[in-house]
């Protein structure tokens, strides 16, 4: 790297990146290694369940990634996991410690579905935009409650965002119930959104354009690392008082990190039913909160590291349903790999100081 | 007398470093050594080797007829061996008898604790330690809580006492009941090792003294023999000529005002700084330093009070709005306050002013500009590392020290605060660090420089305040300053 390049030309933030990444006491080695380890630990159980690892190993395989498919099945798992483990991996950097994704998500695709429904009307490109960032205000909305109460009344973030989670899923139902509910339906959903508000899909992949959202999101948030807000936050989540020191106020950074983590979290719920289900489901995002966290853990809290991090945890789980099909092994076993392997990396990676 | 210890030919590297080189070291029962010499002489480094917390490179080490090699801390505990570090080892939320049996397989398991508080009473009867079993620790000052080590250490049936810089928290009369207590277990036939930097304390209770210079045994004889100029000259080796000559005259406009600040634990203070002076304050460390640097900062609340900058009003302003009108601030926590040890040398060094220029450019922060920068202050303030990059923790206490020098003078600040700002560094840093403090001075910077090292105060300042209980208990001109008084105001008897 010359010091003559402009310091913020694309290719030098992606070579910065990787540096990072790379010489960070090789940190990609270890997680690799973390992996690696995790997978030898799953042969092991499907060995002693009696089945042949390598058979099983080798159906996940061709199930997450053998036809084009397959894998815009795996890509439209791994979207909302990148994006809101965006969010908390930017979160967790500066010392928040914000488990509310899950209540977030479900939010954002209440948000989605009533603007899409609210204004049937509007044309192709525009309706989706709409809907969207109704997504990620409602998400951020809901980031916004945890955070006043974790700053007006300090009570600890982790209850604020955990217990609000909860509540959150009941606002889905209740809203189902209610005025954006189908009636008739016989189960809890909404009509189907306007063909207008859909995210366009790619032909023969099926991969919807959440994808690409999810990625540009990704590399905006390396953007932020370089900003002096960045700087304030990992100056932040390495120390407190050195951040109280340097003038940084801790609200400030609180209120901006939550409402960012809450906006992506938002849109990952709106991406769901504009690119997925084309309607807001009960429990059309059960789960996903936590695998935020798990992709944002995997991808060691580094921004760009998410994505390889949230495109592994969607290979795995779409592998996953082809591996019970073809072998039997029960599709309860990914999840034990998703478990190990967050185990081993969070071994690998701990910071020593 | 008996030989207790024996440590022959001690070595220990760290790097480059020969911290110990060739060490000889010898204790009986009975009897007190002083282990004397600057910082960075090898003597913690040598104390760590007998504890068993670092492994010699080379030497041997015999105590009590019994070789100890590869050993560790528990070793060396069970073989009788006792260490009393600077900072205690207590749970503050728990009771003496409590602290006394963590850790102790004697305690029962089931604890006994009328037993144990009934052998407390007993040891510290015997020993002068005057220690309550059922007083809470928090409750008791830094000299009650370091008896607590030392009835930990005889309850132990310990006959060596390694009792590192043990003097250097203490009020005075507090030293001198530690001095009392010393005597005792040299009665009872235990060793002590007392490790200082202070000659007074070495000629008035100790019965050997070692002198340690750069890794090395520059001298050794029996305190009757030595006058303090002799130890002085083993110790430093050199002629340590006070680092500023010509003083000028202070401006006549105060450029700090400080009126009726109060707040928990401390003030009511008032007090005035002038262009080109420095207000030293002196005292023992934990009577309201901390607080007051705190709150002129602007990192804790006062309860009331005013404040001023070049008559600007700071009372009630953010501490990005301190920095800003030219206030700057060292704090003495170097680890996790002044510094972020994970983060790099050129990221130190914008800690406080990553949303100005050069640093940033608009919304983005331009690395060139930053890492340029770095390299400016890394040669104008001799920080010695390979690369703006290098991670500060992994540089050594004097130049983590620069980094926040050169960071805070850099700003060309109206007022610097700084706390303990040459703590734990070796004399050649603390030089360094004096002589900017000085320089900025000259420049015309009003300076409020806080250290209980008494000797530090009276080297840099123009004024000496002394703080006890969180209020001066006096200030005087440092041409009329007077020990006798100084040492009065510090234990708190306000004239």
């Amino acid at each position: 790297m010359t010091d003559a390049a402009p310091p913020t030309s694309p290719a030098r933030l992606l070579a910065l990146a990787a540096w990072r990444f790379h010489v960070g006491d090789r940190l990609a080695w270890r997680i690799a290694a973390a992996i690696a380890l995790s997978f030898v630990s799953a042969a092991l159980l499907v060995a002693l369940s009696g089945h042949n690892p390598a058979a099983a190993f080798a159906a996940m395989a061709a199930g997450a990634a053998g036809s084009p498919h397959q894998l815009g099945v795996a890509l439209n798992r791994a979207t909302p996991y990148l994006l809101a483990g965006g969010g908390v991996a930017v979160c967790f950097r500066t010392g928040v410690i914000n488990i509310g994704a899950e209540g977030q998500i479900a939010l954002g695709g209440v948000g989605a579905a009533a603007v899409a429904l609210h204004w049937p009307d509007t044309p192709s490109p525009a309706a989706a935009i709409v809907a969207l960032l109704g997504a990620a205000t409602l998400g951020a909305a809901w980031a916004g409650v945890a955070t006043a109460i974790h700053l007006g009344r300090r009570v600890h973030e982790v209850l604020a965002t955990l217990l609000l989670n909860f509540v959150a899923l009941l606002l889905v139902q209740q809203t189902l119930a209610g005025p954006l509910g189908q009636s008739g339906a016989g189960f809890l959903q909404s009509p189907e959104i306007p063909a207008a508000a859909w995210l366009g899909k790619a032909p023969n992949l099926g991969a919807h354009a959440g994808v690409f959202i999810a990625v540009v999101a990704a590399a905006l948030s390396l953007i932020l690392w370089l900003t002096p807000f960045g700087f304030a936050l990992r100056v932040a989540g390495r120390s407190r008082r050195a951040a109280a020191y340097a003038g940084f106020s801790m609200n400030g950074l609180t209120w901006g990190v939550m409402l960012l983590a809450g906006a992506l979290a938002g849109l990952a719920g709106g991406v769901e039913v504009l690119g997925m289900h084309h309607r807001l489901i009960e429990g059309f995002s059960t789960g996903f909160g936590f695998k935020a966290v798990t992709v944002a853990l995997l991808g060691a809290l580094e921004p760009l590291a998410v994505i390889p991090a949230a495109l592994f945890v969607g290979l795995l789980e779409a592998g996953s349903l082809s591996m019970q099909r073809q072998i039997g092994v029960p599709s309860a076993l990914v999840a034990v790999i998703e478990g190990l392997t967050m185990l081993f990396v969070l071994a690998a990676t701990v910071r020593r100081t | 007398m008996t030989a207790l210890l024996q440590m022959r030919g001690i070595v220990r590297c760290f790097g480059a470093v020969r911290a110990n080189d060739g060490v000889d070291l010898d204790v009986s029962g009975g009897e007190i050594v002083a282990l004397l010499g600057e910082n960075g002489s090898g003597k913690s480094t040598l104390m760590k080797v007998l504890f068993g917390m670092i492994p010699a490179d080379s030497g041997d080490i015999v105590f009590r007829g019994r070789r100890l090699g590869g050993h560790r801390p528990v070793d060396a505990m069970a073989a009788g061996v006792a260490m009393i570090h600077q900072h205690f080892m207590l749970i503050e939320a728990m009771t003496v008898v409590e602290n006394v049996m963590l850790g102790w397989a004697e305690a029962g398991r089931l604890l006994k604790r009328s037993e144990m508080a009934a052998r407390i009473r007993e040891a510290s009867r015997r020993f002068g330690l005057d220690l309550e079993p059922d007083a809470v620790v928090a409750d008791l000052s830094l000299g009650q809580r370091q008896r607590i080590e030392i009835l930990k250490a005889v309850l132990r049936e310990a006959e060596l006492l390694i009792l590192d810089e043990p003097t250097s928290n203490l009020a005075p009369s507090e030293v001198a009941d530690l001095l009392t207590i010393l005597r005792r277990l040299r009665e009872r036939g235990k060793g002590v090792v007392f490790i200082t930097h202070k000659l007074p304390e070495v000629l008035d209770v100790c019965d050997r003294v070692v002198v340690l210079r750069a890794g090395r045994v520059s001298g050794r004889a029996p305190v009757g023999a030595v006058t303090k100029a002799q130890l002085a000259e083993m110790m430093v080796g050199r002629d340590v000529t006070a680092p500023h000559a010509a003083r000028q005259a202070p401006s006549k406009v105060d450029r700090l005002i400080v009126t009726d600040l109060e707040g928990p634990w401390l003030g009511p203070l008032s007090f005035a700084v002038k262009g080109g002076e420095v207000l030293g304050v002196a005292g023992v460390d934990g009577n309201g330093q901390l607080e007051l640097v705190e709150t002129l900062a602007g990192l804790r609340r006062p309860r009331g009070g005013a404040l001023s900058v070049d008559g600007l009003d700071l009372i009630e302003a953010s501490v990005a709005a301190r920095t800003e009108a030219g206030l700057a601030y060292m704090p003495a926590d170097r680890s996790s306050t002044a510094l972020v040890k994970g983060l790099s040398i050129a990221e130190n060094l914008m800690l406080r002013d990553s949303r100005r220029a050069p640093y940033s450019r608009g919304l983005l922060l331009s690395r060139a500009a930053r890492d340029a920068k770095a390299r400016t202050l890394m040669r104008e303030y001799d920080i010695r590392a390979p690369h703006p990059a290098t991670p500060a923790g992994r540089l050594s206490g004097g130049n983590q020290q620069k980094i926040v020098v050169a960071r805070e003078l850099d700003r060309k600040p109206a007022v610097l605060i700084a706390h303990q700002a040459a703590w734990g560094l070796d004399p050649g840093a603390t030089r360094f660090v004096v002589e900017r403090v000085l320089a900025l001075r000259a420049a015309g910077a009003a300076i409020v420089y806080f250290s209980s090292e008494l000797d530090e105060v009276l080297d840099v300042a123009d004024r000496i305040a002394v703080m006890a209980n969180g209020r001066f208990a006096g200030v005087v001109a440092r041409r009329e300053a007077d020990l006798g008084q100084i040492g009065l105001w510090m234990s708190g008897r306000a004239a």
